[in-house]
């Protein structure tokens, strides 16, 4: 993450990561979540916080997960279907459940195919927000394989390259591979050129937003530094778009967009839900795992990443640049400080855990 | 492509499809390649030079290819082997083959395979130049599936954001989906901002290239307009270009094409291990998951949708990927493909060499 989106110095307030996980739980569960569906939700929210992604993380997703169970957008209780399946894929319809709570279960099936049949493939439909794609992936990895997932939720913010009306959402997709002595590979991005909750992180933070990442309402890219704006609704109604990442066509943002379009067909195309920019609906999730084992050696593929990853980080960076990194790197060495120290919040998202858990009654115990 | 890229009007030669597919086929059997390998290797090349794709056409690849047939790089008579099977996923020894030539042969065993169980993958060593990924996933988009495809072409090109020593090659990669009424959505990029054989095109075309589609030996993006560098005075930098505008994503791709094809196909890492990159093709059945009629009556409402929507300021229309390439087949189909004048002279002359007929115009 760009310094731009971090938190700054004097507003962090470190928290251990056992703390701040029991909060997480008791929370969702409060709000109706089963015992397994709020360990799996608070795994993968912590999880993204203990790799930096912060985005989405606690801070800006738990208060609107909480909302959205009150108001019943979300189901607490969800029955979850499979409605379609076969030796290496399933179609699942997750009920309204949050994402983050499907999520681990649908790559867990995934990746149960791939060990007996070689590869699985899991799409959810009717699901709720996935707090990004990079956790999941990592669930593949622990099992040797090579993990892949993919969401498509919120549809019309995004304008197409040469386009006007936004009709994408930001479609994230990540895949992960592991290693043998380094860090897994992970890469987890929006093909967007900014992830809708990092303006969510800017509002915050004060940070301004580049030139070329955002257009105006429309559709004309913004070419100067701007201040962060808030958004006032989608599709039609929306104050500003997002670009596909790449910006303009002269620096490829057709790569981004076709990448995007991948996102939407991969996810709510293929599990049947239909395409979320002309339905409006709130997107659906893809998960797949490729063994490792069904192509080659698995000790083998390990070296063989090893030998790329400690090749790239003993590059010799271009000027100016202290290092070359590839994707994980920096999110593992995240995760190995932020395991002993905690995590840095911002002190308005520990003010609003304490103001919550004292408005439902609970125990609040982060500092 | 963009319009630099395109062979300039005065310099065209029209030449019927049909005719340049039997040349091409005739100048690869002549130089000892089977009927069937030559028939797949002309499709490919002549199926990207119809979409307009002609940076992966008969142009640039053709002359490379019989060299290396000569050189004895690539065999023209592969024994082609499975080295490794599962009911989904298998993996081919290419016995160096040209990729163009074992490229269909390996997606359609994916699709065989997809068709049984859902999905199916196939993973090539060993092998050539596969002449972009976009042939191979149209193959199963015709049987109702969703195909994927990456190679790790040759390493040591493309620098990893932030850094100064090339690592990747430009490790395209492509996703192809059905629609209904509408083109197929086609996307097949290379992880890289610009292809290695685009820059190719633009000494014949003599367009330049743009800020920050390339490096300079120390690994700094040249940010103005420039003359084509001689081969080895540059390097590639991943799409996106610097990091500000998100150039770690295009390094991501170009890692996962990386893994994908040569990393788990057990060929090991393109930089450390002498091979010319290795493919890997995937097929997903559609009805494993949904109902194929409503699959691609909801890509026709998906594609209309971006295709009605109103452009911005400055453009004509909004266009996905695929479209474009669509009209170029429709449109080249009919009226011939349009070669540039030095490319029919290297067919006449290189038929005249070997005795063949050269039948273009």
């Amino acid at each position: 993450m760009l310094d731009r989106f971090k938190v700054p110095e004097e507003d962090k307030v470190y928290v251990p990561v056992e703390k701040i996980t029991k909060v997480t739980e008791n929370i969702l569960k409060s709000s109706g979540v089963s015992e397994e569906g709020a360990k799996n939700s608070t795994a993968v929210l912590i999880g993204n916080d203990l790799r930096g992604v912060e985005t989405h993380g606690v801070s800006n997703g738990l208060r609107l997960y909480v909302e959205k169970y009150a108001s019943g957008q979300y189901n607490s209780n969800p029955d979850i279907k499979i409605l379609r399946e076969s030796a290496t894929t399933a179609t699942i319809d997750g009920d309204n459940g949050l994402g983050a709570e499907i999520g681990p279960m649908a790559m867990e099936m995934a990746i149960e195919k791939a060990e007996k049949y070689g590869m699985g493939c899991v799409v959810v439909s009717n699901t709720g927000h996935l707090a990004g794609c990079g956790y999941y992936p990592l669930q593949a990895v622990e099992r040797d394989m090579i993990g892949q997932a993919m969401t498509s939720g919120g549809a019309g913010l995004t304008v197409p390259t040469w386009g006007s009306e936004p009709i994408l959402g930001t479609n994230p997709v990540a895949w992960a591979a592991p290693a043998d002595e380094m860090p897994p590979f992970l890469f987890d991005i929006a093909t967007t050129q900014i992830a809708s909750n990092k303006i969510g992180l800017a509002l915050r933070t004060g940070a301004k937003i580049l030139p070329g990442w955002i257009t105006d309402k429309d559709g004309e890219p913004i070419l100067q530094e701007v201040d962060a704006p808030q958004r006032t609704g989608r599709h039609g109604e929306s104050n500003y778009h997002l670009l596909p990442f790449g910006g303009t066509r002269e620096n490829g943002s057709h790569k981004g967009f076709g990448l995007g379009m991948v996102v939407e067909i991969m996810t709510n195309e293929l599990s049947g839900m239909g395409p979320a920019p002309v339905l409006h609906h709130e997107g659906s999730d893809m998960f797949a795992a490729y063994s490792i084992d069904a192509f080659t050696d698995v000790k083998k593929f390990k070296k063989d990443m090893d030998q790329l990853l400690k090749k790239i980080v003993n590059s010799k960076p271009a000027s100016d640049y202290e290092r070359v990194v590839y994707a994980g790197l920096m999110e593992n060495e995240e995760y190995t400080k932020r395991s002993q120290e905690g995590i840095p919040y911002h002190k308005e998202v520990i003010d609003w855990f304490e103001n919550y858990c004292n408005e439902i009654g609970i125990d609040c115990e982060l500092r | 492509m963009l319009e630099r890229f395109k062979v300039p009007e005065e310099d065209k030669i029209y030449v019927q499809s049909e005719k340049v597919f039997e040349l091409t086929k005739n100048i690869l059997k002549n130089i000892g390649v089977s009927d069937e390998g030559a028939n797949n290797s002309a499709s490919v090349l002549i199926g990207n030079d119809l979409r307009g794709v002609e940076s992966h056409g008969v142009s640039n690849g053709l002359r490379q290819y019989l060299k290396r047939y000569k050189d004895g790089i690539y065999n023209s008579n592969p024994n082609i082997k499975t080295l490794r099977e599962t009911p989904t996923t298998a993996k081919l020894d290419g016995d160096n083959a040209i990729g163009t030539e074992i490229g269909p042969i390996a997606m359609n065993l994916a699709i065989e395979k997809a068709q049984k169980y859902g999905m199916g993958s196939v993973s090539v060593v060993n092998t050539g130049h596969l002449a972009g990924c976009g042939h191979y996933v149209l193959q199963a988009a015709e049987h109702d599936m969703i195909g994927h495809c990456y190679t790790g072409s040759p390493a040591g090109q493309t620098l990893p954001t932030w850094g100064s020593e090339p690592i990747l090659g430009t490790n395209p990669v492509a996703w192809g989906a059905p629609a209904n009424e509408m083109p197929s959505f086609l996307f097949d990029v290379a992880t890289s901002q610009v292809a290695g054989n685009k820059i190719e095109l633009t000494r014949r075309t003599g367009s330049k290239l743009l800020p920050s589609w390339i490096a300079d030996k120390s690994g700094d993006p040249i940010m103005e307009e420039v003359e084509t560098p001689n081969k080895g005075d540059y390097h590639l930098l991943p799409f996106g270009g610097t990091r500000e505008n998100g150039s770690h994503k295009g390094f991501g791709l170009g890692m996962v094409a990386e893994i994908m094809s040569n990393i788990l196909s057990g060929a090991g890492p393109g930089l450390f291990n002498d091979h010319q990159g290795s493919d890997y093709f995937v097929a997903y059945s559609i009805d494993a998951f949904t109902d194929v009629g409503k699959f691609k009556l909801d890509m026709d409402l998906l594609l209309q949708k971006i295709i009605d929507s109103k452009p911005a300021k400055g453009f004509e229309r909004v266009v996905y990927a695929g479209f474009l390439e669509n009209e170029e087949f429709v449109k080249r189909t009919d009226k011939g493909i349009p070669y540039h004048k030095e490319v029919i002279e290297w067919f006449e002359n290189y038929c005249e060499e070997v005795g063949l007929d050269c039948n273009l115009k």
